[in-house]
């Protein structure tokens, strides 16, 4: 077939699309956060081993996935764990996506009256960005994951320019000693290091969506791997530029690495611009992907269209990014959302594999 | 607990925000819908699949009660007298049509050429075919009317089917031959009539390449496609468009590279075309194109023989219409707009170098404006202090905020442009000194406009000018004043979601089914070869991938 009928997408760009979801918020906040729990220039340490339980996440996810092909975890939820059940946790499946996009939104909205434009309301920064990511929602997954792969070359690119020319203010000695108080702050720092990882629950779904699931793994593995890589990058460079003490102190610390050095002779001297342009545009992404994740599943456990849903899901989003009265309320937020998605990891994926392999090993011998 | 969660709870004023986040989306979702059914309307049924079925069944009857003219025209008699008398009674009336009786002295009988001033060749029409007809025509051209054809010395020779259709064929140029005692009726004669010479093409000049443009003469522009090159793989189809005034258009494209599917789509969004008259190919792509509310165009014009050939050897079709020198090329992607042929006939360094130029002129055309105006109004911060202190010194005198200053210069200049195109050539170079130069000084001198300004804008056309495709060019002069009022409101932000919002236009937009912006995404590494970057021609070894032809070797060895 010359034109394309079905709504399909490749192995990469399964594995932007899981790339662009991760990738985000933490960026800017993740050396704070991380540096808060751990106290010890050990968080790179965390950061890696909480990417190696994501991946394992994942590839369970996956697996799970891949039994039912073609169904995204909307759909076959139901048909482990029963309709009534498998339906609740999808609904609250659904509502944590609606949060997420909140959330991304709000702290966006946060950087952006911040950095940007001071004195704005914000809601005149809110609304045109979820009306921006409503056009580009109703397009389907191909047009969201075709616009993430235009934009995450654009990313890495300064992301990696970004952090190269700020290496001028990398001091090895910020990250040393290595291990100094053992094992335990190294695990102290797990649970926020997990929680930038939120948003991989968009495996469940994707898989469905993929042209050749077979290659579902090695896609999500690399789509997980990117933003663990970057993350570590950020960790290392701005604790290494910083110091732990001034990384714990600032709301931004990412930015306030960038800003505080100045490339003289250049058009823009600091980098703290193309920063913010692509930090945005990630944010976009990420915001998108929530977005679509959210519809695509009211949408499929309520039996609706997808268009309706997303229109209804518009005021909901802008509701839920502004509950949060303060940036310490949405900092509260983004660590209730950490702990809901560990909670609806242990409920939907290790909970129906459970229930999947019961049911598998369990009928056969006896039936 | 409750307290604190009613506390969390928005004040009303979110939720009337929420509200009106809330209709704007579907406000606007169901006025595209609206537009969209509205506008396709008789357009191709691919387009116009989304209306429902009672409006189908509305739009097929006028198709249906539409006469059609083969069918419902006279036959000729066969008499010679009563189809003569026909034929001046049908189109006798016009001025230009000239009878002209005269004996066939050979046979004993008569005949008539009739035609149409200035559209023959006088001389040949005088000194040969009435020569032949007068004195040499024999008998012989009389005894079976199935040898009568063959026999006679005229290499265009179609035996017309019934009366309208002669008629048209004899007004659009043709001779007719009427003889006493020959049953069919006949037009011998190409028209001829009054023709520019083939000459450059204006609007795609280059440097180094083919001087040759496409003419009006739609026999002549694909003679100039033959005449690129032998094969016996070209094909062009033709077929007769427009409901008051036929006109002829030719479907070209190489048989065994193209996709048949493609093939099939162009043809049939191409025969379905309903219209009174088909003025210029533009017509036609704005009949055909696959989304006629969007700023980019779906379809290349272009005046190059050797583009449209190229193009056919990447797989693609080719529309041709009488009367413009304009053809059509489809599908096409983003990144063909900010191409041209000189890339390749360049060597492939300095072809790559200016291509990668011309689209960071394209940025620029689009962005400038809306930049100067993101970072002088909003964000002087960003801009290195010196020079932010100095642009802030030049603009200390004018009284406008920045987007009044820019829409001032900017649609001065797009006037100034547009004026330029319609002056003839002697007074045009004048007038760009004129507006350009001295009304630029007078309105710094004047501090109405800061003089930085001047730069950015003068740049912004520069860099547009530079785009080789004029179509794309008006796209993004367009779109350069919508990024301005994004950047008016919210600044860099908006300028940013300017471009996100262009992004997720353009991942949308699809030209026969191709993605607009392949091989960007969908990613196609296969054809990064020939994007910002012009690779040696010796590594082009296989054709697009985007367009799945049937046969992607270039080269007989890879």
């Amino acid at each position: 077939m010359f034109t394309r009928t079905d709504d399909k997408i490749t192995a990469s760009q399964a594995a932007v699309f899981l790339n662009n979801s991760v990738l985000g918020a933490g960026i800017l906040t993740l050396p704070r956060g991380v540096s808060e729990a751990v106290k010890t220039p050990d968080s790179w340490i965390s950061i890696l081993l909480s990417g190696v339980i994501v991946m394992l996440v994942i590839l369970l996810m996956v697996k799970l996935s891949q039994q039912f092909p073609g169904e995204t975890v909307f759909q076959y939820a139901g048909r482990i764990s029963g309709k009534f059940i498998g339906g609740l946790l999808c609904l609250l499946l659904a509502i944590y996506f609606v949060v997420l996009a909140g959330f991304e939104i709000r702290s966006l909205a946060e950087v952006t009256l911040f950095f940007l434009l001071e004195g704005t309301p914000i809601w005149a920064v809110i609304v045109p960005f979820i009306w921006a990511g409503t056009y580009l929602v109703c397009g389907g997954i191909n047009s969201i994951a075709r616009v993430f792969q235009i934009i995450l070359p654009i990313s890495i690119v300064v992301l990696l320019i970004s952090y190269g020319v700020s290496l001028r203010l990398f001091n090895i000695d910020n990250l040393r000693p290595v291990l100094s108080e053992g094992i335990v702050p190294v695990l102290r720092g797990l649970k926020p290091t997990v929680l930038v990882y939120t948003g991989c629950e968009v495996t469940m779904t994707l898989v469905a969506f993929m042209q050749h699931p077979r290659q579902a793994a090695k896609a999500m593995l690399a789509g997980i791997g990117l933003p663990l890589c970057l993350y570590l990058l950020t960790v290392v460079v701005v604790i290494g530029g910083l110091s732990i003490n001034s990384a714990i102190t600032s709301t931004w610390p990412t930015i306030d690495l960038i800003r505080s050095f100045e490339i003289t002779g250049f058009f823009v001297e600091r980098l703290e611009f193309p920063l913010m342009v692509i930090w945005l545009m990630q944010m976009f992404c990420n915001f998108c992907s929530f977005f679509f994740q959210a519809s695509l599943g009211f949408s499929q456990i309520l039996h609706l269209k997808l268009k309706p849903v997303i229109f209804v899901l518009v005021p909901l989003i802008f509701i839920a990014s502004m509950v949060p009265k303060s940036v310490g309320d949405v900092f509260a937020l983004g660590d209730a959302i950490g702990n809901m998605g560990i909670a609806l990891f242990i409920l939907i994926p290790l909970l129906h594999s459970g229930i999947w392999l019961l049911r598998k090993k369990g009928v056969k011998p006896s039936g | 607990m409750l307290s604190s969660i009613i506390a969390y709870i928005p004040d009303w004023l979110v939720f009337f925000q929420a509200g009106i986040a809330f209709l704007l989306p579907v406000g606007a979702n169901m006025l595209y819908n609206k537009l969209n059914a509205w506008g396709n309307t008789g357009r191709f049924p691919a387009a116009a699949a989304g209306r429902n079925a009672a409006r189908k069944g509305k739009t097929a009857l006028p198709v249906s009660q539409s006469p059609s003219p083969s069918a419902s025209g006279t036959p000729f008699s066969g008499n010679y007298e009563a189809d003569l008398q026909a034929i001046r009674s049908a189109i006798g009336g016009n001025s230009d049509v000239h009878f002209r009786e005269f004996p066939l002295t050979k046979l004993h009988t008569k005949g008539t050429l009739i035609y149409v001033d200035g559209m023959q060749n006088d001389r040949l029409l005088n000194m040969r075919i009435m020569e032949y007809l007068m004195y040499e025509a024999t008998s012989e051209l009389l005894t079976s009317p199935l040898n009568a054809l063959p026999a006679m010395p005229f290499s265009d020779l179609t035996e017309a089917a019934d009366l309208p259709g002669f008629n048209k064929s004899v007004l659009f140029g043709h001779t007719g031959l009427l003889i006493d005692g020959l049953p069919g009726r006949l037009l011998i004669q190409y028209p001829d009539g009054g023709n520019r010479a083939v000459a450059e093409p204006v609007s795609e000049a280059l440097l180094r390449g083919p001087r040759l443009g496409f003419t009006e003469v739609l026999s002549e522009n694909t003679s100039m496609l033959r005449r690129q090159g032998f094969t016996d793989q070209l094909e062009l189809r033709s077929i007769r468009l427009g409901n008051t005034m036929q006109k002829d258009v030719v479907i070209a494209y190489i048989k065994d590279i193209v996709n048949p599917d493609l093939l099939r789509e162009v043809e049939k969004r191409v025969s379905t075309i309903d219209s009174d008259f088909l003025t210029e190919s533009g017509y036609i792509e704005q009949l055909i194109e696959d989304n006629w509310l969007s700023p980019f165009q779906q379809l290349q014009n272009t005046e190059r023989p050797d583009r449209v050939m190229s193009a056919l050897l990447e797989g693609r079709v080719a529309i041709l219409l009488d009367g413009t020198p304009f053809a059509l090329i489809a599908p096409v992607t983003f990144s063909m707009l900010l191409q041209s042929p000189e890339d390749y006939y360049e060597r492939w360094l300095p072809g790559s170098l200016l291509r990668m130029l011309r689209f960071a002129a394209a940025f620029l055309a689009l962005m400038a404006p809306a930049l100067y105006i993101s970072f002088i109004s909003f964000h002087p911060g960003l801009i290195p202090t010196e020079l932010a202190i100095s642009i802030i010194e030049a603009r200390q005198g004018v009284p406008f905020p920045s987007i009044i200053e820019v829409l001032i210069l900017e649609v001065s200049i797009e006037i100034l442009r547009e004026a330029g195109i319609r002056l003839p050539k002697p007074v045009g170079p004048a007038m760009g000194i004129v507006g350009g130069l001295i009304i630029g000084d007078a309105a710094v001198n004047a501090g109405i406009v800061s003089p930085f300004l001047v730069i950015v804008v003068a740049v912004t056309a520069i860099s547009s000018f530079s785009i080789p495709m004029y179509s794309a060019g008006i796209t993004l002069r367009l779109l350069r004043f919508a990024g301005m009022l994004f950047a008016a409101v919210l600044g860099m932000f908006g300028t940013i979601l300017f471009f996100l919002l262009l992004c997720s236009h353009l991942t949308k937009l699809k030209s026969f089914g191709v993605p607009y912006l392949t091989p960007v995404s969908p990613f196609r590494l296969r054809d990064w070869k020939d994007l910002f970057f012009r690779a040696p021609l010796s590594l082009m070894k296989r054709r697009p991938a985007m367009l799945k032809t049937q046969n992607d070797r270039r080269k007989s060895k890879v």
